[in-house]
This record gives structure tokens, sequence and C-alpha cells, in this order.
């Protein structure tokens, strides 16, 4: 997604080719630069004499005066934060000139190197950014990586859960893992971020939903990129595959997120407040099964009966309104205070983000702090920046996803029918739950499920200027940074519980207590060499060395058989351990020549070299290679086409690797323990054949392309075409269950994924009081499993019976196999989209600003468990209707109960499409006129508004939102769903003051 | 050109400073299996032997619920996972699911634990006696023929392998007799080292194993084996080489046992009485309305406060009134192989060469559970009569506690026959076997 302002630089370029010989002569212009909208001066501005050295800059009110030879005179102006302005003077004296504050002119320079970067007009990949603006300035996210739905090309981006705090799965152009990390590498400022999903401790002990020997990412964790606050950021880069992100080497495959917080600007101090609140409510409620006396009793003897008679007294339940129906309160509270001097910059922000769940006690807080300073010295040759945060988050997740113990509250909730009765008394008793094992509202009421997380994110890096001369330079760069986080999490199901006393089989109380000590670190040091030849060839040269390491410590504390009401860990008369360690050293170097020929042709050259403690061989050391060129033609004199202002073609190729997942490369013995005494057996989970000679996975991607702009640069177009290809990829594969293993690792296989990519931006309508700006994006991607080593095997998912994901050979990498209704193995669905669509608008007429951001998915298929489960419990809102069964004749409940008995998958793969209207804001910024009558000189801009998320969503699909996971945010097998914690959409009011 | 000279110099540093070592990666969390196999240490022992016996309780649940559903001893009711009350009634089994898949690789995954017990013995560095190798190969081998006697009762005719100590290099499937024969020759070899490794295993064993020798165990078991390939002769031998006791304890025995500590498990075949739909196991009606009046043993079912129905898509009702209650608490002990069982296949042994004695073994069987002599009931001592009675009491005796009807049905050719009166809904049917895993790719 990308919004540029080359308006007014192509104008100079033309001005610069057409504008006539200059006369001498000298003229003094004055006068003031004012900031638009708020009509302060502009401190520090660079005002330059179009196609000379001549310039000047302005002073602390904005005030400026400059020296002309001749009149009429082209005056650029431009600073960093403002887009860039050129004014035509025909006359000496006093004149004011208008700039307009824009994020947008930042997104001018993309990351190339790791210590360089260049314009995006020369850059030869479509690196995708993202503003602060299009990030948070329409309605504020939850999460960044949230916020980044729907807004730029080659992502399919799934919430995993509807809890507050997050859960979100991003992929970058398909798929690029089957075992390994499928989740794109973020950096914040130079600071490796950790984004680990950590389930709590005591979860699935509960639930069992892994004792069916599926894995425990069942447990609705949040992911940790949830930490970083989405108004912090200033800009994001995504480097979506090796072509662009070769330069990061082995942990790259997955594609690069690079974030840049915001920095304070020189001049006067600026302090922002701003406050939202609102509300979120369901997206859409499943309804309830309309029950007649008959249907009643068929739910069970004397059933029909217990109906009549709730219905005639009117205590039908219903459960579904009753557990999701809550209105979760937002608010969200920002002040940040940033400016500096000519030599340091600061921004320190404060934020505090809370929002409730839809369920009762769930929710989500997170308080953050930030200070970024920037300091030049040594005469301007030293640069240092530091960026720090702080950041403490806490989650109430509730308790849902699969389980085997039919507890959870989503389960238990599908199984209880509308005329039971499960208030508490006027004592606060709950009954038990004759339909089911729990009874989901003492289970909502009574039980702790929470996720605390304190973490500092500190980076430093420093740029020195070790020589400087007219036509060569060499710096230094040095960077460093520290990702710390300590994640408790406390699990608390008391013994009151249904589930959990004693006559009910239950073990009287469970208490849990996870804590994980997370410890990142990276450094890196470059030296980039500049040399300009005299025919105006750019050879820049950087190389260097960097190095991470890794740190993480899990233990889990489970008690069970609790004393009283006691919670801790002590108080119990079971109390077992577990720990989970893992520790990690890369070390790599990166050397790159950069060819830039008038900005005409721009070729790139690079090799990344990296070794990691994860492989096999700790010091073999893996190569990345990369290759690029850029041909800007309107550049060259041949170019005749005044429509097309612009035309860059670009071809770019890279490759990265992936590392493989932790115990791939050993196979380890597990603790158990009988009569007192501890023993060592094979795991029964994952039960993997680890393999000491597994290498890393390696991605080859090339990208080509072109980028058009037309109409002085009104409407833009950018097209890509990418062919990645993943080599060795790391399978946990099928072994026979008769060599003690179920599982083992290997290389053992290749994919391909294909796509298009393509981007309109316009300027529909520019006019002094309306404008209209206008984004399509679209995007497709196709994979398919090129090679395949072992035999075909399933993954995901719940059995050939229910649907599964199925890796083999020359079918696509997501394809959703299952049996027909004959018992035959059959394709019946593919979770990949046939291709996704958005299209914002940014409306404004005066001082309104109306913004919208539709998401078309279509396509891309789940997996849909939850009908299921409430067929089982004969509450399904369809179980009457007839509209599945081919022959017209079985109701739908007991028809997909029937596929379940017979093993027929057929009803349960889903299509998955849907239109949204991601976000939607109004807002209105106080003119300038009304602000001073009001408030005077102290304060500069009054915005109000009102925004929303997923306001309107429109799909076939059968159940809460076809955005769903039930196996949390890693791995192929999204969009599994198994009565999750459902999506909400928010509203929102918004007061931002600047003053 | 100097600088382009010192920019190549650091370059070239940096490419130096990389080349500096990594160290190898750990795995920081349990030992490699590796440390085992490559060489046994004493202290190793003790942790590989109890792993060995903890491991042989994974999945024991699904693996008993299967056979006794299977044998129409209850029904198993899960409402989030149904498949117990269809597939496993309908007899339409699934290769690639839990209920195939789970105690198959959980038995080899035990085999797998004593191969690499078995292979750091012979690579150990450790000075073990011979009597101490003896008993440890002993004892391995034991368990080993134990763990693929539970795989081969659920694969009856598809046969199993027994050679699996090389993932990369699987032995073949071998027929159910040869299975059988291979089973036993191992127990037969573990015998001979058990009887050789003096008076102590150099390990200890939990609480379960207490009331009876290691070796009397192995020949219970070796009784049990062939009892099932009709060596009865060999049975007789067998048995009073075991801790058969005529006029002992019945409950004698060698046990599961279970805890709620730390990494130990609870007793899976307990469950609270009254449970909900969402975990309950529900006696067959015909176990209540099958007894003998006066058998005690029908306190094995408790009645519910009220019963639990089970809809299928065609609205079929299994209506459960019975609780199974055989094991009272989580931390209940669960048998390998007790003495009610023993006393009952020496009744076998004999029913065709002295029906005397295997009268006075069922006897000893009746009187227990509280019922007169089988004189009593007049009924007469032809061998088929006889198989019918011990059948009968292997039902009552070792209801719920290891699937036993089915595999005792399945060998007498009864299962069709006995269980007809057992199919509770249209289309429900009896099987025989689980299906060998989609993954073994035979």
């Amino acid at each position: 997604m990308k919004k540029r302002t080359h308006f007014s630089k192509m104008k100079i370029l033309l001005l610069l080719i057409f504008a006539p010989a200059i006369l001498l002569a000298q003229e003094t212009i004055t006068g003031k630069v004012v900031v638009e909208g708020t009509g302060e001066g502009a401190p520090f501005m660079n005002i330059i004499e179009e196609g000379t050295n001549n310039g000047t800059s302005s002073d602390i009110d904005g005030t400026f005066s400059i020296t002309v030879s001749t009149l009429p005179v082209n005056l650029r102006v431009s600073a960093l934060g403002f887009s860039e302005k050129v004014v035509n003077v025909t006359t000496a004296g006093d004149i004011t000139i208008t700039v307009s504050e824009s994020s947008e002119s930042l997104e001018e320079v993309v990351v190339t190197g790791l210590a360089t970067s260049v314009k995006r007009s020369n850059a030869a990949n479509a690196v995708s950014s993202v503003s602060a603006e299009d990030l948070a300035g329409l309605t504020p996210p939850q999460t960044l990586d949230g916020a980044l739905a729907g807004k730029f090309a080659g992502a399919l981006i799934t919430k995993s859960s509807g809890a507050p705090g997050g859960g979100i799965a991003v992929k970058l152009r398909g798929v690029t893992s089957i075992n390994g990390n499928s989740q794109p590498l973020y950096i914040v400022d130079g600071v490796y971020v950790n984004n680990n999903s950590i389930s709590a401790a005591g979860l699935n002990s509960v639930s069992g939903a892994a004792s069916g020997g599926n894995p425990s990412s069942q447990d609705n964790p949040s992911n940790r990129i949830a930490d970083i606050n989405p108004d912090d950021i200033e800009s994001v880069e995504i480097l979506k595959g090796a072509s662009a992100a070769a330069i990061y080497g082995a942990r790259a495959a997955a594609g690069v997120i690079i974030i840049t917080t915001k920095k304070g600007k020189q001049g006067k101090t600026k302090i922002s407040f701003s406050q939202d609140f609102g509300f979120n409510t369901i997206i859409r409620l499943r309804g309830q099964r309309n029950f007649t006396e008959a249907t009643a009793e068929g739910t069970g003897a004397g059933n029909g009966a217990l109906f009549t008679a709730a219905r005639n007294n009117g205590t039908l339940v219903d459960y579904e309104e009753e557990i999701y129906g809550e209105e979760g309160f937002i608010s969200n509270t920002s002040i940040n205070v940033s400016g500096g001097s000519e030599n340091t910059q600061y921004y320190a922000g404060f934020s505090n983000n809370e929002e409730d769940g839809i369920v009762k006690n769930t929710g989500y807080n997170r308080k953050s702090i930030r200070l970024n300073m920037n300091h030049s010295f040594l005469e301007d040759r030293a640069k240092l920046s530091l960026s720090s945060n702080y950041i403490d988050s806490q989650s109430d997740r509730g308790y849902f996803n699969n389980d085997n113990t039919t507890t959870t509250i989503g389960q238990s909730a599908t199984f209880t029918l509308p005329w039971t009765q499960l208030f508490p008394n006027e004592l606060g008793i709950y009954p038990d739950n004759p339909d089911a094992a729990s009874n989901p509202l003492q289970t909502r009421d009574l039980i702790t499920n929470s996720e605390d997380i304190n973490r500092f994110i500190v980076g430093a890096t420093l740029d020195v200027k070790l020589y400087e001369a007219e036509k060569s330079n060499l710096k230094l760069a040095l960077g460093g940074g520290v990702d710390y986080y300590e994640l408790v999490t406390t699990t608390i199901f008391p013994k009151l519980l249904q589930f959990q006393k004693p006559g009910n089989g239950g073990i009287n109380g469970v208490s849990a207590l996870g804590t994980t000590e997370n410890k990142d670190a990276n450094y890196s040091a470059f030296l980039v060499h500049n040399y300009t030849t005299d025919s105006d060839l750019n050879f820049r040269t950087q190389g260097g060395v960097t190095k991470q390491t890794f740190y993480r410590n899990t233990v889990g504390n489970i008690a069970t058989d609790l004393i009283g009401f006691e919670t801790n860990l002590d108080q119990g008369a079971n109390i077992s351990v577990n720990q989970f360690r893992q520790e990690q050293e890369d070390q790599g170097f990166f050397v790159q020549e950069e060819l830039n020929y008038q900005d005409k042709i721009i070729g790139t050259l690079g090799v990344r070299g990296d070794k990691s403690s994860n492989n096999g061989d700790a010091n073999e050391i893996f190569y990345y290679p990369k290759a690029s060129a850029a041909v800007n033609l309107h550049k060259f004199d041949f170019w005749k086409i005044p429509v097309v202002n612009q035309f860059k073609i670009r071809a770019a190729y890279g490759e990265a690797g992936n590392f493989a997942p932790n115990g791939a490369l050993f196979t380890t013995y597990t603790n158990t323990l009988i009569d007192g005494v501890a023993g060592i057996i094979v795991p029964v989970s994952p039960l993997a054949l680890g393999n000491p000679d597994i290498s890393p996975e390696r991605q080859k991607e090339l990208e080509v392309g072109f980028d058009a702009s037309f109409l002085d640069s009104r409407i833009n177009l950018e097209f890509s075409y990418y062919n990645k290809t993943v080599d060795d990829l790391i399978l946990r594969s099928n072994i026979e269950p008769s060599s003690g293993f179920t599982l083992e690792f290997s290389n053992a296989g290749n994919l391909e994924n294909r796509g298009v990519e393509v981007s309109v931006n316009a300027d529909v309508i520019e006019g002094d009081k309306f404008n209209w700006n206008s984004n399509l994006i679209f995007f497709t991607n196709e994979s398919e499993i090129t090679k395949l080593d072992v035999d075909a095997f399933n993954l995901g998912g719940f059995g050939a019976g229910l649907g599964t994901f199925r890796i083999e050979e020359g079918k696509s990498a997501t394809q959703i196999v299952g049996n027909d209704a004959n018992g035959n193995l059959v394709v019946l669905g593919d979770a990949a989209p046939d291709f996704q669509m958005t299209w914002s608008n940014n409306l404004s007429y005066k001082d309104f600003t109306l913004s919208f951001l539709w998401h078309w998915k279509q396509g891309g298929d789940n997996i849909n468990l939850t009908n299921l489960l409430s067929d089982f419990g004969g509450t399904s809102p369809d179980f009457d209707d007839i509209d599945l069964d081919p022959a017209g004749v079985t109701p739908n409940g007991p028809f997909r109960v029937g596929a379940f008995g017979s093993g027929n998958a057929t009803p349960f793969v889903e299509d998955a499409s849907y239109l949204r209207l991601r976000e939607v804001g109004l807002y209105y910024n106080l003119s300038s006129k009304i602000r001073e009558k009001v408030f005077g000189k102290y304060v500069s801009n009054f915005k109000i508004g009102f925004s929303g998320n997923n306001l309107i969503n429109i799909f076939d699909y059968n159940s809460y939102d076809p955005e769903v996971s039930n196996f949390g945010s890693n791995g192929l097998s999204t969009g599994v769903e198994v009565t999750p914690f459902p999506t909400s959409k928010r509203y929102l009011l918004h007061l931002a003051v600047d003053f | 050109m100097k600088i382009i000279k010192i920019f190549l110099i650091t370059v070239l540093s940096s490419v130096v400073l990389v080349s500096c070592e990594v160290e190898d990666g750990k795995d920081l969390n349990g030992p490699s299996t590796e440390s085992i196999s490559s060489d046994l240490s004493r202290g190793e022992l003790r942790d590989a032997v109890f792993g060995i016996l903890s491991d042989m309780r994974t999945r024991l649940g699904t693996q008993v619920d299967g056979q006794a559903v299977a044998g129409r001893e209850y029904w198993r009711v899960a409402s989030s996972d149904p498949r117990w009350t269809a597939d496993l009634l309908t007899g339409t089994l699934d290769n690639n699911t839990f209920y195939t898949t789970n105690p198959y690789a959980s038995r080899y995954a035990t085999v797998k634990d004593v191969n690499l017990l078995l292979e750091g013995l012979a690579n150990t560095t450790e000075t073990f006696t011979a009597e101490e190798v003896a008993g440890i190969r002993g004892f391995a081998n034991t368990i080993k023929a134990h763990e693929l006697l539970m795989v081969l009762n659920q694969q009856f005719e598809n046969g199993i392998r027994v050679d699996v100590a090389d993932p990369q290099n699987l032995g073949p499937f071998l027929s159910y007799d040869d299975s059988l024969t291979a089973i036993f020759n191992l127990l037969a070899d573990a015998a001979t080292d058990l009887s050789n490794a003096g008076s102590d295993l150099p390990f200890s064993l939990p609480s379960g194993f207490s009331d009876v020798s290691f070796l009397e165990f192995n020949n219970a078991l070796a009784a049990r084996v062939e009892a099932y390939r009709g060596n009865y002769a060999s049975v007789l031998t067998l048995l009073g080489n075991s801790f058969m006791n005529m006029s002992g304890d019945l409950s004698t025995g060698a046990y599961f046992t279970f805890s709620l500590d730390g990494a130990d498990i609870a007793n899976p075949l307990f469950f609270a009485l009254n449970s909900t739909a969402s975990n309950v196991r529900l006696a067959h009606p015909t176990f209540l309305n099958d007894a003998e009046a006066g058998d005690t043993r029908v306190s094995k079912v408790v009645l519910r406060d009220s019963p639990i129905t089970v809809n299928n898509e065609n609205n079929d009702q299994l209506v459960g009134t019975h609780d199974v209650f055989v094991f009272t608490s989580n931390t209940a002990s669960v048998p390998i192989i007790r003495n009610e069982e023993l006393i009952l296949l020496a009744a076998e042994a004999n029913h065709i060469t002295d029906p005397t004695a295997a009268v006075a073994a069922i006897d000893v069987i009746r009187t227990a559970a509280g019922l007169g002599t089988y004189a009593s009931t007049g009924l007469g001592t032809s061998p088929a009569e006889l198989v019918t009675e011990i059948l009968r009491q292997r039902r009552y005796s070792l209801y719920a506690e290891g699937g036993h009807r089915w595999i005792d049905l399945r060998r007498f050719g009864r299962l069709n026959s006995d269980l007809a009166g057992s199919i509770d809904r249209p289309g429900d049917a009896i099987f025989d076997r689980f299906p060998t895993p989609a993954n073994e790719n035979r």
C-alpha cells in the first residue's frame, strides 16, 4: 500500500527540463512558512531556489529571507515530515508559504540493505509500506498485526481468536513452511522483536485438547507482537519474500516486517493528546434452534415436557446471547511530547489501551511508554539514535477452543439446552449442568486465565561518517538491541466448578502458574562506502557482521487438589512442574554492492552468510545471495509519453532461509513418573524422530514487475509477479508407528508459490474543498508441492473423517481433503483464497474527512466443526433446516451427525469468503478560526471523530466469522474452527488535541 | 584509493570475525535417546526401567475402552468425540483415527523404550554382572512381549511386526499365529534369563509388582499366551510356576499404579458416578440382564441417578441406566494379570482333559461371587458346556478391566453368536479386529 507524493517532484523535474535560462539579477524574498491547518510557523524548513544551490532555512518561528538572482523564481520548500512544496514567486517582498505535514514523505525510502535504504522510485522490489495514518489513523487498532489486514498486497492475515489482546497469523505470499516457522520476522527500530505464542500452563491439562494427540497450540494464546503500541509507529515496511528479504538471511524466509517508530522533530515542543471511547459487540450470533415439544423430546426422554414448561413460564434461556452478548468497553488514552533542538530530538509517548471482551471477565489492558532520542554530534558527522519501550500488558483470555472434556465455555454452551437453568441461586451457588460437564456461566464467572507481560525493548544505532570528500564517503553504522520480557500466565480453576468437584470426577481445583523469561539480543556493525564517478555513476558498497542470540526459559507449575479456596502453588496436594528451555546463537555477515547510474539504472548484488547453533553443524555457513535491477525508463531521453510520467521496470532475485523447528535435530526422552519414581520414555506427543542432519529450508524468490504513474502521478499503478520456491522443506512426516514414533523430521520436499499483486492509487478528485483519494489492491497466490520424498501425509485438522490438510506432490500446499459419502479421500477445498481485494478511500470536504476500507476475500475454505458440536448437543440453529442433504430429506443436524458417523467430511468444509468493511472513520478538524476563538493560541489542532471496525460483514459461512483458527497462529492449519472465542465489531468515538 | 583498501580490510576482518566458533546447539529439555542406547549406565537403568513401566499405561484407557465397547461390556460416551458411539458400535472403523492409532503407537513406543534399553545394555561400558545382565534382559523382554500381545489383541489376524528395533528398516508383518509364537518365545527366553538373574533384580519395581515375583509374572503372562494358542498342557505347567493360588486372594497379581503426583498419570478408566454424557462409561444392559441371580459381581455397575440417552442420526437411542464402577477412584490400580484370571485359565486348560479339575477351579470363582457350585446349576461337564461357563465367569470376573470378553469370544469363534443379542441399533455390527494404522504402509 503506498500513497506517493511524486506530484510536486515531477513538476520540479519538468520545470528543470523546460525552465528557460536564468537571467542575472538580485531580488530578496522574505516571508513565513506556516503549517496547513494550524497556521503555526514551520521552523527549520529548507528553502531552495529551484535549480541552484542557493538556499536558506526558516527560523524557529518559520520566517525566512532568501536572495535570488532573478524573478520569477521557483522556491522548493521541504523538511522531513512535510510534503515537499514548490511555489512560484513573481515579486519580491513578503509571502506566506503553507506546507502540510505528511508522514508519507517518509515513505520515500525503502530498506534494501542492512545499513542502507534507497528512494522508493529506485527500488527493484515492490516493498509495501503502511504509514502511521493508514495503520492507526483511521480507527485505532487493537494490535499492530491486526491493523495490517487489508492494508497491503500479498498477505493473508487471520485472527485466531476473538479474545481481546491478539492471536493473529500473518502469512506473506502464500505458504513458506509446512512445519517450520511461517510467521514473518519483526524488526522494530533495528531490534529483532520476539513474536512467540506461549500457551498458559495448566490449560491443556484441564481441556485435554491435546490428549487426542493434537498439539496444544489450541489453548488460544496471544502472540507477542501484540505488545507493540500501534500509536507509536511512524511506518511499517513489509519485505514479503526472499527477493527483498535476503539481507536478513537465515531467518527471513517468511518475510520481514520492519517497523519504524515516531521520532521527534526539530522545533517547538509539540504535545498531542488523544482519547477514544467505545465498545465492541459480537459480529454475528449463530442463533438458536427453534424447538417444538417434539424436537425437544428428541434430545432426551422427558425434555419435551421441560421445554413446554419453560416456554410457558418464559424461562427459556438463550445461552449464546447470555455468554457472548456483552458489550465490551473500550478506552484508549494516548499522550506524547516531541520536539528538540538542532542536535537533539526526542519523542516521548505514553498510552493506555483498555478493552473488555464480549464475554464477561475477558479483556485486555496495555500500557506502553516510549522514549526515542536522536542526537547529532561531531559537527553532524555522528548520529546516535536510541529507542526504548516498556510495555505492561495483561489479558484475560477466557476458556475456549477445542477440548476433549466438554468443559470449555464454548463447547459446554453448545451442549446446553435452553430449558436448562444454569444461573446461580440467591446464595451464589451454581447448579451443575445436566447437559455437559461444565456449567458455562459458572466457568465464565469463576475461572482465571490471564497473561501478564512486562517487556523492555531497547535499541540503539550509531552512524559515524568516517570520511567525506566530494566524490566519496565512508560511514560506519553500529546497531544493537535487546528485547526482554517476562510473561506470567495464571490459570485458576477453583474447586467449586462443576468439573472440578471430586464427586463429578474432578481433581478438586487447579491452579497453574507459567513463567517465561525471554531475552533476544542482536548486534551489527557495518561500513558503507559511497563513490560517485564523474559520469554520475554511483557505487555504494556495504559490508558488515551481525550476531543474534535468543534465550527462552518457560516454567509451568500446576497444582491440583487445592486446599480450601487457596490458589498459591503450595496449597495443593499434587504439584507438577514442567520446563522448556531454548537457546540459540546466530552469526552472519553481509556484503552488498549497489550501482546507480543517474537514477536511470539501479542494480544491486549482495550475499549474506549465516551460521547458527540451530543447525546440525553449527559452524557451517549458509549463503543467501541476492541480485536486482530497476530501470527508470522515463528518465531516459527517448521517453516521449507525457501521459505516463513515470515508468519503471524491475526484477529482483533473492534467497532466504528458515531454521529447523525446535527439537528437529534431536530425539528426546520425556520424563514420567510411576510410584513416585521418575523415568524416561520416548514422548507420546509429538512422538517425532529427530534428525541430526537436518538443514535449513531455502527459499528462492524471483519478483518482476513495473511501476507506472500517469497524469503527473495522479494515478499510480504497480504490478508484480513473483515465483517463490522453497527447497529442502522440513517436514514432520508420518513414519510407521511400529517404529515407536509416529512422526519423523526430514528435508523431504519442495514447494512453489506463484502470485500476482496489483495496486492502483488515484487522486480521483483534487480540489480546494473536496478531495478524494482511492486505492485498490488485488492479489492472488497459488501454491504447489512440487516434490515430496515421503508419502503424502495429513496434518492439521482432526483426520480424514472431519477434513484435514494434506501434503501431496503436485497438489496445492493448502488443500483440504476428507472422505466423501462413499468413503473415498477427495479434495474438499483449499484454505488459500482465490484472490483478495481491498479498496480504501479517503474523502475530505473542507474540515471533514471520511475514510473507509473494504476487504474482499474470495474463496478459501475452512474446516468448521462448531456446527457439528452443537448438533451433538441438539442446539444448532439450522438443526431442523433441510439444505445440506442432497436428497432433501434429512435435516441438517442429523445429516451432519450422520456424515460424522460414516466418516464423511463433506459437510464440514465450508467456503470462508467474506466482504467486510474493515475500517471506517469520519473526522472533523476544527477549523483554525473556530479553534482560535475557543482555545486561543494554546491549541494547534483539535479533531473529533467516529470510527468502527468490521461494521459490515457479508459472508455465507455458517458460524461467527470465517476468520478463525483453532490451532493458533503458526503453521499451515489456520481456518479450523472449534467453538472459538467469537470475533467482534467495534465502535469508537475520538478526540485528539495537539498543543 | 587508500579508503578502498581500508574498506576491503574491514570487510575481510568482518568475515574473519564471523568465523569465530558458534557452539553446537544442545537439547536443553531432556536426555537424548542416544544417551541410553549408546551406553547404559547404572544410574540410567532405573530411569529406563521406570520409564518403561510408566509408558505401559499410556493410552491404556483408549485400548481397554475400544475392546470393551467391541465386546459390548459397556458403552463409552464422550460428547466431544461421538465416534465412541458411532464407529465402535457400527464396526465401520477408521484406520487413521485415535481409537486405532493411539493404543497401537503407544504400545510400540514402550517397545521402543525396551529396545533402547536392550541396545544400551549391549553397548554398555558399565560393569554389570552376568546375573544383572540376565535380569535386565529378562525384565525387558517380558515387558516387550506384553506390549506386543496388547497390539496383537487388537490387530488379531492382521498380524503385527515383531522386529521393530530399526525405525528405518522395520521387520515384516507376521501372521496371527506366528506373532503369538514370537511373543511366547520372547517370554520363554525372558523366563530363562530371569531364572539366571539371581535372587534380586538390579533395580526395584513399583508397588504394583510387590505381590508377585517378576518370574511368576512372566509365567502368568506366558500362560495367557499359551491359552490363546490352545496349548493347554503348557498352560498348566506355566501356571504352576506362576503366582496362581486356588485358595488365595483373587486380586493378587501385577498392577498398573496411578497417582496425581507431578508427571504421573491418573487412572484413565475411572469416571465418577453420575458423570454427564461429556465423558461416561455406561454398562451395557446385557451385563445385568445376563447375570445369574445372586452374583455379587453385578456391583461392578451402579444405578445412576438419571439415565443417559445417546441419539444417533436416525434417532435410535442408547439408554444407559448404570455406570461402570470397577475402579472407584482416579488413583485405583488396574490389573495387568491377577489370580482370578489364572484360576480361570486353569479351568480352561483342564476343561477337556480333566473336567473335574476344571469345575473345581470354576467353583473357586463362583463361590467368591456368592454363587452356588457349578454342580448346583445342573449344567453338564461336556467341553462345550464348560467353555460356556468359563466364558461366562471370565465375563463377570474380568469385567471392564482389560477388554477380555471380546478377545475370549473371538478365540472361541463365538463373537457373532454370543453378541447377536447385544446389537443395540439397526446398522450396528460386531467386528473382530481393529484396522492396521494407515501409516504402517502395508
